[in-house]
């Protein structure tokens, strides 16, 4: 009945008792479902076919110099009177498993699995202006240069929004070893750590710390998993109980209740053990073991196993630490190849062991070069950053490649439908060391990424009603010449 | 888009031989300046509009996939001059050979287009004067709102929503004002149900002026991108604001009063036109000025200046030598117009939005310039400004504004009769924003029960409010108002470092504390941790208007098993237990998080969790239970 004056009225609040059966009314939507309500609508577009379906990226956080690693060139070793200009690789090349691809000393265990990649040598980054990692580094993994008017969304959360989980429990898209509190520039890392427009159900879950990412899974410290389940129990029990269950039909509260249902299956399945690392064999862990990022390594393997779609393992990114050797470069990149050489080449030989390499890929990339003269590409208006400035060598610090290079880098993507013992373009020979030779781009390469894992590049949402796509502009093209 | 598979055949073809064309970018403007003054909008000469792909297939003059059968190229290039489009005797040029290129690899490519866009001028366009409403006839004494909510409900036959009880209405309250559930005192002494007065209620929470301003501080801060921390400040390139807008609030400023000074800005509030300074450079659509122009028409006047600081936008009628003029009122040094990040040589001249309300004169140096524009913006003919605020209110406290999104001031309202007198009602109080507030809260429409809502679908109507997902800031704060255990300051916020920090202090000096007292520490001012990230605090590299209104899988595994909660959960069980038996620990709990008493069979379920004699575990564990109960993270 409409009333005109159905304000005046007074009448007590009905309580209208509708059981619902709280959380088991609601549908199992799940990680693979993803969210209730998008929020942006995908347009229709026509996916290629994948070659892969997990994606592991090896982030080597920081500037990996490609000189230094899987572009080696005119090598001098250390020696007090050496004119910088001379040198450019402060490492000799050593052989591969693959004839004509040979890579800097150091890497010796992925050399012996250089057979199972394609190398690409030419990629490049935009100029920015300015170096600032974590802006560059928000590009590389977005695809978009910082500041965008809307929050863009990483690539990882680009495979969980469009392809959803490879099952109902294992989160999508995790980020293996970066810390993003307590440095410099926690911040800026988080703004690209994110799902972006999407929404924070298609963000990456944070393990910062390999050794401790079952915590992660499991009841909070202390907390026994009988206590954790009857704790949920009571949840459920303090739900059917509730004279305000009539409510739980309205979806915002309809999806919380499946969210935190996730959330328990998730902790109560047999996919977290995949979480914990104290499950493998002291062997494996110990091969493994170089540090955070090789138990990162095994860590991606274990939950790439466990059905995760895509995991980022990172070095990780502290302002002037690791890879960003703003000084003592060689010495510190002889460090970087222990760390990352034999945990990347077991985890390739793990993969293939276990036949998951063929539809697994495995990208390592950073977000630049580096290299001994030259500060972002010949003629940019970055400012100089080297920590060790001389014309000459004249102690160890001094040795190394100090400067923040966009001209060219290196990538490395093993198995996923690429081609095996594949070398695809190159930079020059002589400083400066820029991609001459087939260059690709951050959108060209992720172009080639959304390809492989069976997303057209073209992907677009629309967020303020305005088009957002996979790659730039929709313009990203897939390099098709590593495809096998 | 659905395409057809021939068409994708014809796609695939086409994008391997080059570059797809970029409807957007690259065709919507030829066909925007050679052809839609005639065959577009409201036009259709010769009886052919392109205002949708339909349409223009229909008119046969594109055969898409075949440029050099298509009729519209033929016209394009006709010798003839009495054939040739546009017709020379227009003032119209001829298309240029690249433009004709463009097409032809368009209609080549399938003669895409962006889903839903449209030439046509059929866009709502809000009046941008005050317009006097009529209200409907009712009891004299009702709230102006009621009456026309009434009418609503009439005419589009729906059954109004039933009152909230006295207990529901100051649970809203209290959180939608002060962002706190209501103390346990206050629900301990409630009288009789009905016999709250609920005008003096709402006039006694608005006269907390602290509570009042640390509650709103969380959307003042995202909608003006205060306290971000991130790229720009590195090397100085943000100004907070937070001392001036905690003050602001706590005074309850005068809405036009806070728009002047944020615009034409003294030394404290100078961080809002600013915007980010980032190193290196930057895209040429968020260079500061951009930033200016941005952000402004988004934040007070509801306008999306996005897409039309890159090209004229295609989804309103925003240009970018509108979007330019604007950037200009800022810059100090002349600014050139930039398309799609090419320069294109003209000059932008200072100027705004709505001329018909008066000219910036862009001779003025630049403080006069911001005054200009700030007296514009606050001109009392000027409703866009007072129905976007008075909107975003509305939003705030109904869970959905009455034109939504709440940035796109174009988009039709469900009433617009309701938006007109909420802004003249603002006017009329002088630009007092805490009146506005108080005429919603004290409406019989603010107090109904809220919607149980589906997903959206189809076009909006009004039902009653929308619930509300509490933001990061009440959640924590909620949980720490009945536990009692706050943090502590942070050092940061208690000194004032410039660029961050400082949050605490400015509450001290606007309420003239020499040190920091027993108050308690709200969430707003303490930095983004994880969990409040969790929960859906930005980080405000973009304005945010509204929170996310969903929780995610993985907020609720933080929630589940995070440390933070972990330790929130902890403390309060350890402050908690020690002073009450079981019993009384359920009823206080529930009190004071969902503002009622638990009934018998809650009470049994609560006491099978707690045990005799509650330990801190089972009382971590009933605590959260009643913290993942929807009924206490949505504002019912």
């Amino acid at each position: 009945m409409i009333q005109e004056s159905w304000y005046d009225e007074s009448r007590p609040e009905q309580t209208r008792r509708h059981f619902l059966g709280a959380l088991g009314a609601t549908a199992a939507a799940t990680f693979l479902g993803g969210a209730p309500r998008a929020a942006a609508g995908e347009k229709g577009v026509k996916h290629p076919a994948a070659t892969a379906d997990s994606c592991i990226l090896l982030w080597m956080a920081g500037g990996m110099a490609a000189p230094e690693t899987f572009d080696p060139k005119r090598y001098r070793p250390y020696q007090v009177g050496t004119p910088v200009e001379e040198i450019i690789s402060t490492f000799p090349a050593i052989d591969t498993a693959v004839d004509n691809i040979k890579i800097c000393k150091g890497l010796e265990n992925i050399a012996g699995v250089m057979d199972r990649a394609t190398l690409i040598r030419s990629h490049f980054q935009e100029d920015l202006g300015s170096i600032l990692h974590s802006r560059h580094q928000y590009h590389w993994h977005t695809g978009y240069v910082p500041p965008q008017t809307v929050a863009a969304p990483h690539i990882g959360a680009w495979m969980a929004k469009v392809l959803g989980g490879r099952n109902d429990v294992m989160p999508p898209f995790i980020n293996i070893g970066q810390r993003l509190e307590g440095h410099g520039e926690s911040q800026e890392l988080k703004a690209f750590t994110t799902g972006g427009f999407f929404g924070s159900e298609y963000g990456p879950m944070n393990l910062p710390f390999p050794a401790l990412a079952s915590q992660a899974v499991k009841p909070p410290g202390g907390m026994s998993p009988e206590r954790f389940k009857k704790r949920y129990d009571a949840l459920k029990d303090l739900l059917k109980n509730s004279p305000k269950s009539d409510q739980l039909s309205d979806f915002h509260q309809e999806s919380m209740l499946r969210s935190l249902d996730n959330a328990h299956r998730l902790l109560g399945s047999k996919e977290r053990e995949a979480f914990d690392l104290t499950k493998e064999k002291k062997e494996v862990f110990d091969d493994y073991n170089t540090g955070q990022f090789g138990q990162g390594c095994l860590l991606a393997r274990r939950l790439v196993e466990g059905g995760a779609r895509f995991v980022e393992v990172t070095t990780e990114y502290v302002p002037f630490y690791h890879w960003d050797t703003h000084e003592n470069g060689h010495t510190t990149t002889e460090r970087m190849h222990k760390e990352i050489d034999r945990p990347i080449a077991r985890l390739i030989k793990d993969l293939e062991e276990r036949g998951m390499l063929d539809r697994t890929l495995v990208i390592i990339a950073s977000e630049f070069s580096r290299d001994m003269m030259i500060e972002g590409v010949p003629g940019s208006t970055a400012k100089d950053q080297s920590g060790a400035k001389t014309d000459v060598i004249k102690e160890m610090k001094h040795y190394g490649l100090h400067r923040h290079f966009t001209g060219g880098s290196s990538v490395v993507m093993f198995g996923g439908g690429m081609k095996k013992g594949h070398l695809y373009g190159a930079t020059a020979v002589e400083r400066p060391c820029m991609a001459i030779d087939k260059p690709v781009s951050i959108g060209d390469l992720h172009a080639t990424i959304f390809t492989a894992m069976g997303i057209s590049p073209k992907t677009e949402f629309s967020i303020e009603n305005r088009p957002f796509y996979a790659t730039k502009d929709g313009k990203g093209v897939s390099v098709r010449e590593v495809f096998a | 888009m659905r395409l057809t598979p021939i068409l994708f055949t014809l796609l695939a073809f086409a994008s391997s031989r080059a570059a797809a064309v970029d409807f957007a970018h690259e065709v919507a403007p030829i066909l925007k300046k050679h052809c839609v003054e005639c065959h577009g909008g409201s036009k259709s000469k010769g009886g052919l509009s392109i205002n949708t792909r339909a349409l223009l297939l229909e008119a046969d003059v594109v055969k898409v996939g075949e440029p050099k059968g298509s009729l519209m190229i033929e016209l394009l290039t006709a010798e003839d001059p009495d054939d040739r489009m546009p017709p020379p005797g227009k003032k119209k040029a001829a298309l240029d050979p690249a433009e004709i290129t463009v097409l032809e690899r368009w209609i080549a490519d399938g003669a895409k287009w962006e889903d839903g866009f449209t030439f046509s001028e059929k866009r709502y366009e809000l009046p941008l004067k005050p317009r006097p409403v009529k209200l409907p006839q009712g009891k004299p004494g009702t709230n102006p709102i009621d009456l026309l909510v009434a009418e609503h409900f009439k005419k589009e036959q729906i059954e109004p929503p039933v009152p909230i009880d006295d207990r529901t209405f100051l649970h809203r309250l209290s959180l939608d004002l002060i962002g706190l559930p209501p103390s346990v005192e206050t629900l301990a002494e409630l009288p009789r149900e009905g016999a709250i007065d609920r005008n003096a209620a709402t006039d006694r929470l608005l006269a907390d002026n602290q509570a009042y301003a640390e509650h709103w501080m969380t959307f003042w801060n995202d909608l003006l991108r205060n306290e971000y921390v991130g790229t720009g400040y590195i090397e100085g390139g943000r100004q907070q604001v937070t001392k001036w807008l905690y003050r602001s609030l706590v005074e309850n400023k005068k809405f036009d009063v806070f728009i002047r000074e944020l615009i034409a800005p003294g030394e404290e509030s100078k961080g809002f036109v600013k915007g980010i300074q980032w190193r290196g450079t930057v895209n040429a659509s968020q260079t500061q000025e951009i930033q200016f122009s941005q952000n402004v028409s988004q934040v007070f006047l509801g306008i999306n200046m996005k897409c039309a600081s890159c090209h004229d936008s295609f989804v309103d009628r925003w240009t970018l030598r509108e979007a330019y003029g604007l950037a200009a009122i800022y810059s100090e040094k002349p600014l050139e117009l930039t398309r799609c990040d090419k320069p294109t040589g003209e000059m932008a001249v200072a100027a705004w939005l709505f001329p018909e309300l008066g000219e910036i004169d862009a001779k003025k140096p630049r403080d006069e310039r911001l005054k200009q524009l700030a007296t514009l913006i606050t001109h009392p003919e000027n409703g866009r400004t007072q129905r976007t605020i008075v909107n975003r209110i509305w939003n705030q406290m109904m869970g959905r504004g009455i034109v939504h999104p709440v940035d796109a001031m174009s988009t039709e309202p469900w009433n617009e009769d309701l938006l007109d007198l909420l802004a003249n009602l603002f006017v009329e109080s002088n630009y007092d924003l805490k009146s506005v507030i108080r005429l919603i809260a004290t409406s019989r429409t603010y107090q109904s029960r809220s919607e149980v809502r589906g997903e959206e679908n189809g076009p909006y109507v009004f039902r009653g409010p929308v619930r509300k997902r509490m933001t990061a800031e009440q959640f924590l704060d909620s949980i720490r108002s009945i536990t009692g255990v706050w943090p502590e300051p942070e050092g940061n916020a208690l000194a004032n470092k410039g660029l961050t920090g400082g949050q605490l202090k400015a509450v001290m000096d606007a309420h003239g504390l020499k040190k920091w007292d027993d108050r308690p520490v709200r969430a707003v001012f303490a930095s983004r941790d994880e969990l409040q990230a969790a929960l859906g605090r930005p980080n405000r590299e973009q304005i945010v208007s509204s929170r996310p209104d969903i929780l995610t899988t993985l907020e609720a595994i933080s929630l589940a098993n995070g440390p933070e909660m972990a330790g929130l959960l902890k403390a309060g069980a350890e402050k908690l237990k020690a002073k009450t038996a079981s019993r009384d620990l359920i009823g206080k709990v529930y009190l004071a998080a969902l503002s009622r008493k638990p009934t018998d069979s809650e009470i049994r379920v609560a006491a099978e969790i707690l045990g005799e004699s509650p330990s801190t575990e089972a009382t971590e564990d009933f605590l959260w239970s009643v913290f993942m109960l929807p009924e206490f993270q949505y504002i019912n």
